[in-house]
């Protein structure tokens, strides 16, 4: 829209027509797109977050990195701390105790990546079937993932903590002995790992769910048509179908489980002797209880690595997916 | 780009958008009462340890002349801790967090999803990056900044650290949902003399509101349910929120059961609330809706 008075627009008629006229003024831009011209804005778009993603995730990675080369405390500065190259690395990754960690960090990460998926699968496929309720179930199923963390470690320390709490009684009463549960090293590692099954099958039961919602019931239909039985079925038909998603849940359970610190610390503290500490736990204890910075952040660190291969790994993945 | 049919866009497609009570009328199949027996009975075992929490809130405790339901522990810990307090630290928190990681994850979100090249592509590895990264990571570095800051033991100084770790995801969810927006909507604005600013705000903002109650859902979980970075950084009793509070009342109370149940309730009423009225844009695990979609 031209804001142009008349005379103006009379005189730029006159230049653009009349002899030695510069022609008619171009038109206003209209480009289809304006994204491409409209750099600045979609710069200022993004600049908060970058700004912040700097200060806040790249900044202490950076740092960190350093702290890992030094044997420093939490409350001293860089600057102050003594250099000591890669002692830290070689310390941690030569240690009893970090490999009992990694030990513990994959056997946690495997039972909750794929116990919670049998589960959450199963689960799935058994509310897409008709019954009665059905909506209400999937939503109290739901509540494990919902419920703050550190609400649900205090009620699973209600329930097993001491050999007098319910379920070590009800054991108890089934002949299965006195068991404390958080007491014992191995019984400890399995109470976390199964806690964690139980926070995590919800997040699995909602992607399979939502994967499963694409699968057109009418190809089960023919599968059956031509004599498939149901774990037949099931493994042609159903699995391929829903790969990516589980792909994708797999790849982000395992990091949500390598990151997970409340819920083993807030159950056992990583004890009993350090059976729970995973490798979180444990640069938790270097860092704040031993106060030393150091294996703290070279253990974060290593853990870092796997991470970041791990999710670029996912990443180009699906970008490959996408473009098939 | 992404190509995969998705109902409601990608920030919303985990969610329980499909859930629906269905008619209980259904009897023609016989196997339909085995699954229902199936189901009913792993959804009770599931829901115990939540459950446990409501009953042992409401019952007396030791030494307490009252028998059955009561409210008297709920009594007890709002007249004699500062649960009410913890509380409103945790919520102005949360709100906090939820408000400005929209704001910025928003127009963040609109360019990675409008445009395509390989500065913006980068962009986004690098946010698939940082939302893996372990806490501990960010934490001490954090922990170290924030002394010389003097931001340790304040409320602020938290809520800073929960816009960091909620932004990548949340950007993330805001591109995924705007990719379920026509661009055409914003070219017909464009044609009609409006700006990027202009298209973005009235157009693709408006119709984007379950993208950014999903967004927002996911970052005042991540803010309500944080324990190391509370544990890390709150040191005085005034300042906790209200996991920390829960976590040291349950460790200084232990035989009191009906107490910390209480403040157990407490915490978790806000999240189970959103759950029930909003559970359309509960987006589980965040990412992973985000992912799936994009």
């Amino acid at each position: 829209m031209s804001t142009d008075t008349l005379p103006e627009r009379l005189q730029k008629a006159r230049r653009g027509v009349a002899p030695g006229g510069r022609g008619p003024q171009p038109r206003s831009k209209r480009p289809s797109s304006p994204l491409g011209r409209a750099g600045l804005t979609l710069t200022l778009f993004a600049l908060p977050s970058l700004i912040l993603l700097v200060l806040l995730n790249v900044f202490p990675v950076v740092y960190s990195l350093l702290q890992s080369l030094q044997n420093g405390t939490p409350s001293t500065l860089p600057t102050d701390a003594p250099f000591v190259g890669l002692q830290n690395y070689v310390d941690v990754l030569t240690s009893d105790q970090f490999r009992a960690s990694a030990i513990f960090t994959l056997i946690f990460t495997i039972t909750g990546v794929f116990g919670s998926w049998a589960i959450g699968l199963g689960l799935a496929l058994l509310l897409r079937t008709r019954i009665p309720g059905g909506g209400v179930f999937k939503v109290l199923l739901l509540l494990p993932w919902i419920v703050p963390v550190v609400v649900s470690a205090t009620s699973w320390n209600w329930l097993v903590a001491t050999p007098q709490s319910p379920i070590p009684t009800i054991l108890g009463n089934f002949g299965l002995g006195d068991a404390n549960f958080l007491g014992d090293p191995v019984l400890a590692q399995v109470v976390v790992c199964v806690f964690k099954v139980w926070i995590s099958f919800p997040f699995m039961m909602m992607m399979m769910s939502s994967a499963l919602a694409s699968v057109d019931t009418n190809v089960y239909e023919a599968a059956k048509m031509d004599g498939a039985t149901g774990w037949q079925a099931f493994t042609g038909v159903t699995l391929p179908i829903i790969s990516r998603t589980t792909y994708i849940s797999w790849v982000l359970m395992t990091i949500f489980c390598v990151n997970d610190f409340p819920t083993i610390f807030l159950l056992t503290q990583g004890g009993p002797v350090g059976a729970t500490s995973s490798l979180i736990v444990l640069a938790y204890q270097f860092a704040f209880q031993n106060l030393q910075t150091g294996p703290a952040t070279a253990i974060a660190f290593l853990m870092t690595a796997v991470l970041v291969i791990i999710s670029t790994v996912l990443y180009q993945q699906i970008k490959k997916v996408n473009i098939e | 780009m992404s190509g995969q049919p998705i109902a409601v866009g990608g920030a919303t497609s985990a969610t329980l958008g499909q859930v629906k009570r269905r008619s209980v009328r259904e009897r023609e199949q016989k196997g339909q009462w085995w699954r229902f027996a199936l189901i009913l009975v792993i959804t009770a075992i599931v829901i115990v340890p939540i459950f446990v929490v409501f009953l042992l809130s409401v019952q007396p405790g030791q030494g307490s002349t009252q028998t059955g339901f009561t409210f008297e522990n709920f009594e007890r810990v709002f007249t004699g801790t500062d649960v009410l307090l913890w509380l409103g630290n945790s919520l102005l928190v949360a709100v906090v967090t939820v408000v400005v990681a929209v704001a910025i994850a928003a127009p963040a979100g609109y360019v990675l999803s409008r445009l395509r090249n390989r500065l913006v592509s980068g962009y986004s590895l690098v946010l698939f990056i940082v939302q893996a990264l372990p806490v501990v990571t960010a934490a001490i570095p954090l922990f170290i900044t924030f002394s010389v800051l003097g931001l340790i033991n304040t409320l602020p100084g938290v809520a800073i650290v929960y816009i960091g770790s909620t932004m990548s995801v949340a950007i993330w969810m805001m591109a995924a949902y705007f990719d379920s927006i026509p661009i055409s909507l914003e070219e017909a604005a464009w044609m009609d003399g409006a700006s990027v600013f202009g298209g973005f705000r009235r157009i693709v903002l408006r119709n984007s509101l379950p993208g950014i109650l999903s967004t927002a859902i996911f970052s005042f979980l991540l803010a309500w349910n944080d324990y190391l970075i509370a544990l890390l950084f709150l040191q005085d009793s005034t300042k906790y929120t209200l996991p920390i509070g829960l976590n040291t009342f349950f460790q200084q109370n232990a035989a009191d059961w009906g107490s910390v149940m209480a403040v157990a309730v407490v915490m978790m009423l806000p999240p189970v609330l959103l759950f029930v009225f909003l559970n359309r844009y509960f987006s589980v695990g965040g990412i992973g809706g985000s992912l799936a979609g994009r």
